[in-house]
């Protein structure tokens, strides 16, 4: 029982992180989603991954949109949305309907007994094109950062773009 | 009530996808964007856990849904450079300013 | 060595667009420099390549069920119009120094010029269907910026424009039998289509052979997509001598000389090719009469010879064809380098304001003269060997009424080819114009020309023995020289045409006496002068497609939750269709 309560809360913050208008309280309501994703990974037996996403999803992530929050303003009050609520809440419905009954209709899969592979061998050596994909990300990521740190030196002469 | 683990996961996962999805529909202001896109993403990384715990690989499961965490974590940090600098240059953060396409 | 050899014909060109786009336009010289050196380099490589010719693929890249094998094979077609793109393409590049000096953005202009060279050398040196239509478009994009290179004139915009427009429409008919041949042989090689067409349904077949036609006519400008080059002329001068001679319109005879032992056997092909070649020939050749812009006179010719060819292609004279589409290639280089240095010096395209320039600049007319007489197919220039060549194996095989409507053609060339040499270089200056002789590098590249233009039918022996032996499917037979020289010159065929061709030469000589003939044909003419009619359907087509264009860019708001929205519309048919097919 107690893992319903579990997926309500992650599904209750990442609703209030949608519909939250203050960006700041939002972020934080991201954060709380996070954890509650992390520690359904942990119940799930994927303890190495809970650990990563608790840290990076619910930590990381977190400190750079406080930050980035802070630094450019909560911006002006929302303008009304462009598609029609009930167009928005048609898709939705329609399209995770579907998904719904495309994953439950082909039956669940019996629960099958773990193979033995640890995380760190089928990382580094299953996964090895990934781990170099990451790193070319993380160099993109790097340059991220410095856009957001990045002082707007040129802003007199770009500003007018 | 007789939910399995498997069955609670999927519910998560669409639930997380949906509320992503319809996050973007609404969405007017960037770092709005970006949180929804995050919520997407999770719902991805407990997809493939979740497909891993059923399959008896979840070790597999987990080193592509790492994959993901990175490629998400670096989504935000470009995001979030990108909404600051949009913020600097432009002054707003909503995203119909940002579009010049003539229409 | 091939292998490098053929990766250098296509890569230097491609490799000195980079560089000449990463360099930018401050460094003039420099880049005047670069950009002849890397074409020329390409030439070498592909003269090099000649001796290495063979039918098999020498560089094979896998890249899976889905796109593949990437194969590239520098047969005697491939290698002889790759040696076309570069060689041609190098000198209207070495011409261009003098023609372009002191342009604006000149960058862009040589990047695209490289870029069409080698995507050119590609396109004939590939064997794989899906990679012939990629090389197309970009030959087609190419050709596009090229043609509006001067961006702020509101004619070359909408020149570069109907060329890309018309041109798509072959493209679709390429990509179109391209994806019917592989769903029914599973492979976009170009030698299972030739060895194994018949595994094909016939219906399906017949659908891609016109297809490839459709493209090919779209491509060589041939009738009835035939408006678009004429409209090109806004292009800077060298830059016609490349989409005439080397790089552009040469791809569609290409195309069908390429395919033809597969499409011979399709019902009605044949005698729509003929068709084709006949009507472009014909019409295009009156058009050019009545043409008073020079280049428009020397572009309605390109059509017109093009349909000797595609002509050549119908009767089964794979051989004729491909040796006109390379005398072609010199003289028309020649007759539009030629033409650039008088329009350079002149400031002027309208011959009628010409006249008497012939005094001022000796050496573009003698030159310009050479490339006339092969024009019209007069004795000894190669445009006369291959052009009867052409006739022949349109009386060996082709209607009887195609080879006599392309005789009155060739006396009709003759005509509007004198009357052409005759306004710009003879008779009295009709105004005052400050000429000054054309620049050195524009002489580097027109000596050369001319000189080939005459001796290039000595190389009708190896040539037809190059394409004998790397193509086996076209049953070619191999002939020397001197046998082309006797055929030529024993055969009947050969003196009718001499004396239209006369005929041609007296009209225009006795003009005069013709006035009361010319007028009663004034109604022709007028209709001529606008494309009969052909003009006004290609325009209404451009303005479609451009309006068309214009009402579809209300999709496109660049609003994120219109995008997603779009998405998730996509993915609900998506799993719409897979929950039906399950």
């Amino acid at each position: 029982m107690w893992q319903i309560v579990i997926l309500v809360g992650m599904l209750i913050c990442a609703v209030m992180a949608v519909r939250t208008q203050k960006l700041l309280i939002s972020a934080l309501w991201l954060a709380g989603a996070s954890a509650l994703v992390a520690l359904w990974m942990y119940l799930l037996g994927a303890p190495e991954i809970a650990v990563i996403e608790l840290s990076v999803g619910a930590g990381l992530v977190t400190v750079l949109f406080v930050f980035a929050i802070n630094i450019s303003g909560e911006g002006g009050a929302p303008a009304k949305e462009l598609l029609p609520r009930s167009v928005s809440w048609g898709l939705i419905v329609l399209s995770i309907g579907l998904l719904a009954w495309m994953g439950f209709s082909g039956g669940l899969p019996l629960p099958a007994s773990m193979d033995g592979t640890i995380f760190k061998s089928v990382f580094w050596q299953d996964r090895a094109a990934d781990v170099l994909l990451q790193i070319v990300i993380i160099f993109a990521g790097a340059l991220g950062i410095l856009g957001l740190l990045a002082e707007g030196k040129s802003h007199t002469t770009k500003g007018e773009d | 009530m007789s939910l399995s683990m498997t069955t609670l996961s999927i519910i998560g996962v669409l639930g997380l996808i949906g509320i992503g999805l319809y996050a973007l529909l609404a969405a007017q202001h960037m770092i709005k964007v970006i949180i929804a896109l995050q919520i997407l993403a999770k719902g991805a990384i407990l997809a493939f856990v979740a497909a891993g715990q059923a399959n008896g690989h979840v070790s597999l499961g987990q080193s592509m849904a790492l994959t993901i965490v990175v490629a998400d974590t670096i989504v935000a940090v470009v995001g979030l450079s990108l909404a600051v600098q949009a913020r600097r240059y432009i002054g707003s953060m909503n995203i119909r300013s940002l579009s010049n396409l003539k229409r | 060595m091939a292998s490098t050899l053929l990766l250098l014909t296509i890569g230097i060109p491609w490799a000195g667009a980079v560089i000449i786009w990463l360099i930018g336009d401050e460094y003039q010289k420099l880049l005047h420099g670069i950009a002849v050196a890397f074409s020329v380099a390409a030439g070498v490589a592909a003269l090099m390549l000649i001796p290495y010719a063979t039918g098999t693929p020498i560089i094979s890249v896998d890249t899976g069920p889905v796109f593949g094998v990437f194969t590239f094979a520098p047969d005697g077609l491939g290698v002889f119009l790759a040696a076309v793109a570069t060689v041609i393409g190098s000198l209207a590049v070495i011409f261009s120094v003098d023609y372009m000096k002191g342009e604006d953005q000149i960058a862009r202009y040589y990047a695209f010029v490289l870029f069409f060279i080698g995507s050119m050398a590609g396109l004939v040196m590939t064997t794989n269907l899906l990679l012939v239509f990629v090389f197309w478009e970009i030959t087609a994009l190419c050709s596009y910026a090229l043609i509006s290179f001067h961006n702020d004139d509101p004619k070359a915009v909408a020149g570069g424009m109907k060329a890309l427009i018309i041109t798509q429409f072959g493209g679709v008919g390429l990509l179109l039998g391209a994806l019917l041949i592989h769903s029914y042989l599973g492979s976009y090689e170009l030698n299972d289509l030739l060895a194994r067409w018949n595994d094909i349904p016939a219906g399906v077949l017949s659908v891609a052979a016109f297809g490839f036609l459709a493209a090919a006519a779209a491509k060589s400008a041939q009738f009835p997509f035939q408006t678009w080059l004429p409209d090109a002329m806004e292009a800077p001068t060298p830059i016609s001598a490349l989409i005439h001679a080397a790089t552009m319109v040469n791809a569609g005879v290409y195309l069908l000389a390429r395919f033809y032992p597969a499409f011979c056997n399709v019902p009605g092909w044949k005698t729509a090719v003929v068709i084709v070649g006949v009507f472009s020939a014909l019409l295009a050749a009156i058009m050019a009469v009545v043409a008073t812009d020079l280049k428009r006179v020397l572009a309605y010719s390109t059509v017109s010879q093009l349909g000797y060819m595609v002509y050549a292609v119908g009767t089964g004279g794979i051989f004729a064809s491909q040796f006109h589409l390379f005398s072609h290639s010199v003289f028309k280089a020649l007759l539009f380098l030629g033409a650039g240095a008088v329009i350079h010096a002149a400031g002027t395209r309208d011959m009628r304001e010409m006249g008497g320039l012939g005094k001022k600049m000796p050496v573009v007319r003698n030159v310009f003269i050479l490339g006339s007489l092969a024009l019209a197919g007069l004795p000894i220039m190669n445009g006369f060997w291959s052009k009867e060549l052409v006739l022949e194996s349109g009386l060996a095989g082709g209607p009887m009424w195609a080879y006599i409507a392309m005789l009155i053609g060739a006396g009709i060339t003759a005509f509007y080819t004198f009357r052409c040499v005759y306004l710009v270089f003879y008779g009295e200056p009709r105004k005052e114009l400050h000429v000054h002789d054309a620049g050195p590098f524009m002489k580097t590249a027109l000596i050369p020309l001319a000189a080939l233009s005459l001796v290039t039918w000595l190389a009708a022996g190896p040539f037809s023995l190059l394409l004998k032996n790397t193509l086996p499917y076209h049953e070619l037979e191999a002939v020397s020289t001197m046998f082309v020289v006797e055929e030529v010159l024993k055969a009947p065929a050969t003196w009718i045409a001499m004396v239209v061709i006369a005929l041609g030469l007296i009209a225009w000589w006795q003009r005069d006496k013709l006035t009361g003939l010319g007028k009663s044909l004034k109604g022709l003419g007028d209709i001529a002068a606008d494309s009969f009619g052909f003009e006004a359907i290609n325009r209404g087509v451009v303005a479609g497609v451009q309006s068309t264009a214009e009402s579809l860019r209300a999709t496109q708001t660049g609003v994120l939750n219109w995008n997603v929205a779009s998405i998730l519309i996509g993915l609900i048919v998506v799993m719409v269709i897979l929950v039906m097919g399950a």
